[in-house]
């Protein structure tokens, strides 16, 4: 059976509160290949997964795997292995569950084919999550998945007007060749709230993980995310961002680091719709070997978001003979009045900066990985927790066969 | 005793062009010498070449660095033997700070003489007196190399970079260009800081005040991609009241 025949299978043994999320599946079918937002999806890693059914919904809980991350400090951990919730979960105070919507707001969406593995994650989680959440707070999000696996995560999350939730993601463990990892996470940001929001997609083995996010941020609220991309053989993420509410900020930064035959494909689908929205995405993007890192910035400024600024910095080095970036500002731009700049460029090192490291006598390697070091620093600079940012470094690293920075600058 | 820089009959291209035409010359340990000349004679090439930059192709001659060939040396192992290049534009390397890139370059040398390394407590106390003398403030260790330098602030940057290193021989290319006269005596006090009968130090300059806080022991003009002149002090002073329209026919003739 094909890719496709093997999701209606398992669509098929779904209990009817995620029937909407499997019909609108159903009809989107999957993407289109040709389509310019999936032309680097690499839609054929598909045809690898050995079964799209949930592991976790299937088989009976085990133990918690081994080498599972440290917990942050300061942080509660929500936990899920393969989608499904584990022991070791804690949540902070003013952390409450509430009954799961996400499949439908999904369907909702004008922009349901971009979150159409989404509505696959929603529709298959073991275990759907939804949480209000108000006050102050942290928590951490592990996602872990084991060799072999299909695993379904589909987390809803919803801020109260002024709350402030630090949001620390981490994927981890292996999905192995014929895997899959499916997540799906719906943010909801009312008036005044703050998301700060770091996301580590590291998981090792040669897998597919397909990564979608929706966020709605409303007036006067922000949203800060740092996405960092450095493990399975193709991600795909899929992110789709509204500023709604008058005054609503974003501000998204992200990196890939890919090697060997690796797909590092981003999407962001940014709409500016409410006036005095603020808006910016930096991207910092390696391939090696023969990698394909590839990010679209698509954003839209509609007639309702006059007042609107917004700042797009993509750039991307190339480290491999096949290896090949592809950077996709756009912008749509609908009302006047609006301060938009956006640059995008690709090259290799830069052959003066290398001899000029070179003579002061360092070897070649140390002054080619401080320079790729360098080149990623923007998003590294203020990513927080520390620890966090010494397990983004050491993914980065072991993508790139480098030394991360603490070992390099002892 | 040989030469501590010894070039002979040195052929080098860039893009095709030959730039370097045979040019010879020997710089003894303990020496400054100064290599003056017209736009597009060769010097900067000369610098570079000697450094290793890639891009230059040299079809003749030789390059011995205190007996070594050092055209068969990659441009960090120069660097390691103790060559040090002041560049006459140096980039500037954000997300790199400049301690970092102090200490590594100054274990790098250590390492290759089979010296231990300098731990990070024993290098700040090193850098904070190399600072001193080159009057810059400890703010500058801690950002990008260059980032956001003015010209004089690079400039400062590259001979306290040389300091730390002391090398043997340092190639210094237009080092005074863009330099102010305060900032010309602290850069040129910083060179005369390394000065030793064990050291050798190359300045190309255009200028004759660079040659009046840094007093050359041998002065050469570079014309037409070789030296068509050596003399003293002496010669300086006078390119700066005939120019180098006289040498250059003196070249062409030969």
């Amino acid at each position: 059976m094909s890719a496709l025949e093997r999701i209606h299978s398992a669509l098929d043994a779904l209990p009817a509160a995620r029937a909407a999320a499997a019909a609108r599946l159903r009809t989107l079918g999957l993407p289109p290949r040709n389509h310019e937002d999936w032309r680097y999806a690499n839609l054929a890693a598909l045809e690898a997964v050995a079964d799209f059914r949930s592991h976790a919904a299937a088989a009976p809980p085990s133990a918690l795997p081994t080498g599972l991350p440290e917990p942050l400090p300061g942080h509660a951990r929500l936990l899920l292995v393969d989608g499904r919730l584990a022991a070791g979960t804690s949540l902070p105070t003013g952390l409450r569950a509430t009954a799961p919507t996400a499949a439908s707001a999904a369907a909702d969406d004008a922009g349901a084919g971009l979150l159409r593995f989404g509505l696959l994650a929603s529709a298959l989680a073991p275990t759907p999550l939804a949480f209000e959440f108000d006050g102050e707070g942290a928590l951490e999000l592990l996602l872990v998945a084991t060799p072999g696996a299909t695993g379904y995560a589909s987390i809803e999350l919803r801020l109260a007007p002024q709350a402030k939730l630090q949001l620390a993601e981490r994927h981890a463990g292996s999905t192995g060749p014929q895997g899959l990892a499916c997540h799906h996470l719906s943010l909801r940001l009312a008036d005044g709230a703050q998301l700060r929001h770091q996301r580590l997609l590291a998981l090792g083995g040669q897998g597919l993980q397909l990564d979608t996010l929706d966020a709605v941020v409303g007036a006067s609220s922000l949203y800060q995310q740092r996405c960092m991309v450095a493990g399975a053989g193709t991600v795909r993420s899929s992110q789709s961002l509204r500023l709604a509410g008058r005054g609503a900020q974003l501000d998204w930064q992200g990196l890939a680091a890919g090697s060997g035959r690796d797909v590092r494909d981003i999407l962001l689908a940014l709409r500016h719709e409410a006036p005095e929205t603020v808006s910016s995405q930096l991207f910092r993007g390696i391939a090696d070997g023969r990698a394909r890192v590839a990010c679209t910035a698509d954003a839209y400024v509609a007639a309702s978001a006059p007042g609107t600024r917004l700042a797009q910095s993509l750039r991307g080095l190339i480290d491999g003979e096949g290896a090949e970036v592809d950077l996709r500002p756009r912008l749509t731009i609908l009302t006047d009045a609006v301060q938009a700049s956006h640059g995008a460029t690709t090259g290799r090192l830069d052959e003066d900066l290398l001899f000029y490291l070179l003579a002061r006598g360092l070897d070649a390697a140390e002054a080619r990985a401080l320079l790729k070091w360098a080149f990623l620093g923007e998003v590294f600079a203020g990513c927080e927790p520390a620890a966090l940012r010494v397990a983004a470094e050491r993914a980065i690293a072991a993508q790139l066969r480098e030394r991360p920075p603490a070992e390099l600058l002892q | 005793m040989s030469a501590l820089l010894e070039i002979e009959g040195l052929r080098a291209r860039v893009a095709g062009t030959e730039v370097l035409k045979g040019l010879t010359l020997a710089v003894p340990a303990g020496e400054v010498h100064a290599i003056m000349g017209p736009n597009g004679s060769g010097k900067s090439t000369l610098a570079h070449v000697l450094a290793g930059r890639p891009g230059y192709e040299i079809t003749a001659g030789s390059a011995r660095f205190a007996g070594a060939d050092l055209l068969a040396m990659a441009p960090e192992e120069r660097a390691r033997a103790g060559l040090f290049l002041g560049f006459q534009y140096p980039v500037e390397i954000a997300g790199v700070n400049n301690a970092y890139l102090l200490r590594a370059a100054l274990n790098a040398r250590r390492r290759a003489r089979g010296e231990p390394e300098v731990d990070a407590f024993d290098f700040l106390a090193l850098v904070r007196g190399k600072m001193k003398t080159m009057q810059m403030d400890e703010a500058f260790l801690a950002r990008g190399v260059n980032e956001g330098f003015s010209g004089g602030e690079k400039k400062r940057n590259e001979i306290l970079q040389m300091l730390v290193l002391e090398p043997t021989l340092a190639v210094l290319d237009e080092t005074d260009s863009g330099l102010d006269i305060d900032a010309l005596k602290v850069v040129s006090q910083g060179i005369n800081t390394l000065r030793s009968p064990d050291r050798a130090v190359v300045l190309v300059t255009h200028y004759q005040r660079l040659l009046d806080h840094v007093a050359p022991d041998r002065v050469h003009v570079l014309a037409r991609g070789r030296i068509v002149q050596s003399g003293g002090p002496e010669l300086a002073l006078e390119l700066e009241k005939r120019g180098y329209d006289w040498l250059l026919e003196g070249a062409s003739a030969a």
